[in-house]
């Protein structure tokens, strides 16, 4: 996600370069209605810009934060699961050595060790027990409350960008209504440029390659 | 007697007016007769010539270029050899129709340079780019003419399809046009001749004929420049080794001297030919190519950025949420980057990209041209200052000074075109991409829109909405820490249990000799890797002696195991609390503490003296073996049962029997009959090994 709005600030960056160069750029002085195109570009792309800051400071806070601080909690999480684990494996252990004296024949020492093992065993069983319980109690509510916990990112997610088109589209509408023919066809724009380009191909000073 | 003729003052051609003068009017007569005839084979030489080259033109390309064309040989380049005679036809059938017309009207004079006049423009278009590729399609007959295969395949063609040409070569047949073209001002200068001043079409037929000389002069001048630019445009990619290979005597010293002028200008030594238009049109044609480019670059970089934002899509991932806000952000997600964003970007590259690269070739040609005129130019002022010093040139030098020339005319000539096309083009793409970016931005809206209705929030206005989702986040926040803690809890591991006799001890003397908050428990277990470092098991006590090693190393730390020091690493200890109930125990293993150190050397004596076991009330206590009461004081024992010790000794003090409850009965039994349980039994410490006692009746 965070790579998705860095690439977003990027592209917005590059999108104010391209007409602030235009603008620095000596032709803009000779002739002035070029001039005043660039300039209106200019400023449409700076408004942009500063827009797509907003937005993306609101994704910021909005989804990427939460995502973090929930994406903490599973630490946590993952080393309860391994004392779960490690319980676990005690008990196994120590059940198993039970199970051992329990099958061997049944003299005084082996009956004072089995003894022993079940007292041993009693605690840990109880112990692991407790954290098996609490953990399958935990996760199910943790895991269903992402659910409701990520809504509000999501909505909020559309919701900006709802804002960011809603402006963009209305600074490149004024752009064009100032500057540009808004009702050409791509081919027809095609057109135009093969047009004009051909026209410099004529000249014999251009290369033919 | 045209001489004498021109000196008569004009009169009409036809009728002697002057009675009288019989022998200079007939004289007049036969002069004006024989101009007006050769005027009238004049002009129908022009018409037959004509007629005949619209012929043989027309065999050319109906007969020899269509022969040649089906037999298709692939190393033949009709194009290039035949180029636009289509066009050169074409004008001369509508020519010649004309002229015909033309000659059977009364003032056919007239007629005819009104013709020529009409034409002209015309014919200086189509001459123009046929005499220009003239030069290229004599060299590709030569090479063919080298070629064995093709040449006889050409002859061939020519033998069949124009036999009575006698032609050898298609050189016979290309050059027609580029003779003819010139002709045309001969042609018509001869028909001026043959025609008195005084003629009403004697105007007309001048202006006809200057005007084809002017055709010829400019067909020529284009040639010229054609010739120039195409030698100097292309920036020619040599090799280092083809650059050397080029260096000889000749170019060294003309680069010499040109970087000498140019050192001269610079210095001001020698004053430069200021061309002030000139420099304009470059200065602007700089800005215009440095434009260009910066735009390029930009638009670029700002492809390559969507290109990326395109790639990271967080709205692929799972999360397996199934309802809600989640699918409409994905449905929503996907399409941008399937649909929208993918041919926002290809429009862009069609029509603003790519414009913008092959504008940037454009300008690669001028940029060349320019760096030449410079070079010639240097030349042109050193080939001057000889000039006027020696007052000739060489051949070469005159040369060199007509490129000179034909390349700044060429550059003036077309320069500010090139500027305003250019300008206009770029004016063009940025109008497009302007265009582009609002038809993305209403699409991504429409799209953005329709998710939104579907949303549950959207009618809030937003900053109500913004705040609405802080205070949400805000509570997922606490609760998101709430379950933090609840899983952190669950972390203690239950290494609080009660340790063995010899463990117990061990800790109270740790604790007597340091004091109890320093005790820590070993959590697992440590394997000693250099000297100094303590192997210890897990659940051990030490106390902690020195909180870091000698290096200052915090992470080591010097603790006390009961007997040996050393060094563990801090991370697998524990902090350690003695058990309250441990306590009272302390007094009753003090003095078995002797009894315990010389367990190993013992030799079990018989019951009833046997070694004493620790029994202590806290552990669990289990009969080792079966005991049969023998005395109502006594209480028997079955293998395994577990018992309560009440007190681990007789009423007399002995330690050999030990007062217990089992099955709810009271009563003595033998002490080593029982076995102590620890409820927790460390590894590696092994109980000491028993024996059971001989049973002693």
């Amino acid at each position: 996600m965070k790579k998705s709005t860095d690439a977003d600030v990027a592209m917005s960056k590059s999108a104010v370069k391209i007409s602030s160069d235009l603008l620095s750029n000596p032709l803009c002085e000779q002739d002035p209605k070029f001039l005043e195109m660039v300039m209106a570009l200019d400023t449409a792309m700076k408004r942009m810009d500063s827009f797509n800051q907003e937005k993306v400071n609101q994704i910021q806070k909005t989804v990427i934060e939460p995502l973090k601080k929930f994406s903490s909690v599973f630490p946590s999480l993952n080393m309860a699961v391994k004392k779960r684990e490690q319980t676990l494996q005690d008990y196994k252990r120590l059940q198993s050595k039970v199970e051992k004296y329990e099958e061997k024949e049944k003299t005084g020492p082996v009956l004072a060790k089995l003894h022993q093992a079940r007292e041993e065993l009693r605690p840990v069983k109880e112990d692991f027990e407790a954290k098996n319980k609490q953990l399958l109690e935990e996760m199910p509510k943790f895991y269903s409350s992402r659910i409701d916990y990520f809504k509000p990112s999501f909505e909020s997610l559309i919701r900006a960008q709802v804002v960011y088109y809603t402006e963009m589209h209305k600074i490149f509408g004024d752009l064009t209504e100032q500057i540009a023919e808004p009702g050409l066809t791509d081919e027809q724009r095609e057109k135009e440029n093969e047009a004009k380009l051909s026209e410099l191909r004529a000249l014999s000073i251009v290369a033919d390659d | 007697m045209a001489s004498s003729g021109s000196d008569e003052p004009p009169a009409s051609e036809t009728e002697p007016e002057i009675p009288g003068a019989e022998c200079s009017i007939y004289e007049e007569v036969i002069w004006l007769d024989k101009t007006e005839q050769n005027q009238r084979l004049a002009v129908e030489e022009l018409i037959k010539t004509e007629a005949s080259y619209v012929h043989t033109i027309q065999l050319c390309v109906s007969d020899i270029r269509a022969h040649l064309q089906q037999k298709q040989l692939p190393d033949l380049d009709l194009e290039g050899l035949f180029s636009n005679i289509d066009d050169v036809l074409h004008v001369s059938r509508r020519f010649l129709k004309r002229l015909e017309a033309a000659v059977s009207h009364t003032e056919q004079l007239n007629q005819i340079s009104a013709l020529f006049q009409e034409f002209k423009e015309k014919m200086e278009s189509v001459y123009k780019v046929y005499c220009a590729s003239y030069e290229q399609a004599l060299l590709l007959v030569e090479s063919y003419r080298k070629d064995p295969r093709l040449q006889q395949e050409i002859l061939d063609t020519l033998n069949t399809m124009v036999p009575h040409t006698g032609a050898s070569d298609l050189s016979f047949f290309l050059v027609m046009p580029v003779q003819r073209v010139t002709k045309y001002a001969l042609l018509l200068q001869k028909i001026l001749e043959n025609t008195s001043p005084s003629d009403g079409a004697y105007p007309a037929l001048q202006s006809a004929t200057n005007a084809m000389l002017e055709v010829s002069a400019n067909i020529n001048e284009y040639k010229r420049r054609k010739e120039v630019a195409f030698k100097y445009n292309k920036a020619e990619q040599l090799t280092l080794r083809e650059r050397l290979a080029r260096l000889n005597t000749h170019s060294i010293a003309k680069k010499t001297t040109r970087l000498s002028r140019l050192f001269m200008h610079e210095a001001g030594i020698v004053p430069k030919t200021e061309d002030k238009e000139y420099d304009d049109l470059e200065e602007k044609f700089q800005c215009l190519a440095s434009g260009v480019t910066m735009l390029k670059e930009n638009m670029g970089s700002y492809l390559n950025n969507l290109a990326v934002f395109l790639i990271s899509k967080p709205h692929e991932c799972e999360l397996e949420i199934e309802e809600g806000a989640v699918q409409q952000y994905r449905r929503l997600a996907g399409n941008l980057h399937l649909t929208i964003f993918p041919e926002f970007r290809r429009r862009l590259n069609r029509v603003v990209y790519q414009p913008l690269c092959s504008l940037t070739d454009a300008l690669k040609g001028p940029q060349q041209l320019i760096k030449k005129r410079l070079d010639k130019l240097l030349d042109y002022e050193e080939i001057q200052e000889r000039k006027s010093e020696t007052g000739s040139v060489t051949y070469d030098e005159e040369a060199a000074m007509n490129t000179y020339l034909a390349i700044n005319a060429l550059l003036m000539s077309e320069l500010p075109r090139f500027n305003q096309v250019a300008l206009q083009l770029l004016g063009q793409i940025l109008n497009s991409l302007v265009a582009l970016q609002r038809e993305w931005a209403k699409k991504v809206l429409e799209e953005t829109t329709r998710e939104l209705a579907q949303l549950p929030h959207s009618h809030l206005p937003l900053p109500t909405f913004w705040k609405m989702v802080e205070d949400t986040l805000r509570q997922s926040g606490t609760q998101l820490h709430a379950f933090c803690q609840k899983f952190e809890t669950v972390m203690p591991s239950p290494l609080v249990q009660s340790l063995s006799p010899a463990e117990e001890r061990r800790v109270l003397s740790l604790v007597s000799k340091h004091s109890p908050d320093k005790l820590y428990q070993v959590i697992s277990n440590i394997s000693g890797s250099k000297d100094l470092d303590l192997t210890l098991q897990r659940g051990q006590i030490v106390a902690l002696l020195h909180g870091m090693d000698t290096k200052g190393n915090t992470n080591r730390w010097l603790v006390d195991a009961g007997g040996p020091r050393g060094y563990v690493p801090a991370g697998k200890l524990q902090p350690y609390h003695l058990d309250q109930s441990q306590k009272p125990r302390m007094q009753m293993l003090a003095p078995d503490d002797r009894a315990e150190r010389r367990r190993h050397s013992y030799t079990f004596p018989e019951a009833p003296r046997p070694p004493v076991p620790i029994v202590t009330p806290a552990s669990q206590v289990v009969a080792g073996f079966s005991f049969a009461a023998r005395s109502p004081q006594e209480v028997s024992l079955q293998a395994g049962q577990p018992v309560a010790v009440l007190e681990p000794h007789d009423k007399k003090g002995s330690k050999d029997w030990s007062l217990v409850e089992v099955n709810g009965q009271r009563g003595y039994v033998p002490s080593s009959y029982l076995v102590m349980v620890p409820p927790w039994e460390p590894l590696g410490w092994s109980l000491p090994a028993w024996s059971p006692p001989t049973q002693q009746t």
